[in-house]
């Protein structure tokens, strides 16, 4: 598979739309070897994770939202970018925080959390052109764990 | 917000035990819906949720708070809640929480049944 990007800007269509894109990727067994399922399932869940969170706390003012998916694979890692228009916010401020005051069976706040702990050299940083990039790596070598009070 | 076309039924094992079908996601659109579902079955007298995992492609951090939020509901009352016929994205979830060590899981929902009784 070569890279691919795609655009997106109904937040209410969004979330279906990236796991068709998955769904039909699966079926034309567009990444091969040595990526597995598992690693694949990791990186969806990244990228579910990101979107949802685009969905449901997102400032995009009185701009139509624009979200775009770059997917490069590379060996046993696929490389991602994901660029919106928001007004972006402190991604390793928020992290921190809900690390510190994560409760026991947590109801909510793990969500950032999960694709920090499933992805590597996870960033999200303002672009030259004033949009937001998150860029994060999936790899097939780790086995990677959110610890969770229980 | 497109909601994930889903209502959580109940399949009724016993007084005390039901099966509740996931279906294709259980993430931050229905996490709602499954919670007020299962405080419905739980003030019906159920106390043990086989959560059936078989056809489940999504299943997210909202999803799975809405399942802790089952667990210390039913926990006090000396009830479980186990996972049945895991599907692979979601054993994925299982195995970066480690979830494992709280929700016990069965390959099928029949298995769980069993272990229930």
């Amino acid at each position: 598979m070569d890279t691919v990007t795609h655009r997106f800007r109904d937040l209410n269509m969004i979330v279906d739309r990236v796991h068709n894109l998955f769904e039909q990727w699966k079926d034309e067994n567009v990444f091969s070897s040595p990526l597995d399922e598992d690693t694949l399932h990791m990186l969806r869940l990244a990228i579910h994770e990101w979107v949802a969170n685009l969905v449901q706390h997102a400032e995009f003012r009185d701009q139509e939202p624009e979200i775009s998916i770059n997917l490069m694979p590379s060996g046993a890692r696929v490389f991602c970018t994901i660029e919106d228009n928001s007004l972006g916010f402190d991604l390793d401020t928020s992290l921190r925080v809900r690390e510190a005051t994560l409760e026991s069976f947590p109801e909510r706040g793990m969500g950032l959390l999960m694709l920090e702990a499933c992805t590597d050299h996870l960033s999200y940083t303002q672009t030259e052109e004033g949009k937001f990039r998150l860029k994060f790596s999936v790899s097939a070598d780790q086995d990677p764990w959110l610890h969770i009070p229980f | 917000m497109q909601p994930t076309s889903m209502t959580f039924t109940a399949e009724t094992c016993n007084q005390h035990s039901r099966i509740i079908r996931i279906g294709k996601a259980l993430d931050f659109r229905n996490a709602a819906e499954f919670k007020s579902s299962c405080q419905e079955q739980v003030r019906s007298g159920a106390r043990n949720f086989i959560l059936d995992f078989s056809e489940t492609g999504i299943l997210d951090s909202t999803g799975l708070g809405s399942i802790f939020s089952l667990y210390r509901q039913v926990s006090p009352l000396e009830g479980q809640v186990v996972f049945a016929a895991v599907s692979r994205p979601v054993q994925v979830v299982v195995q970066l929480t480690r979830t494992y060590k709280v929700f016990r899981q069965f390959p099928s929902v029949d298995a769980a049944k069993a272990a229930l009784q």
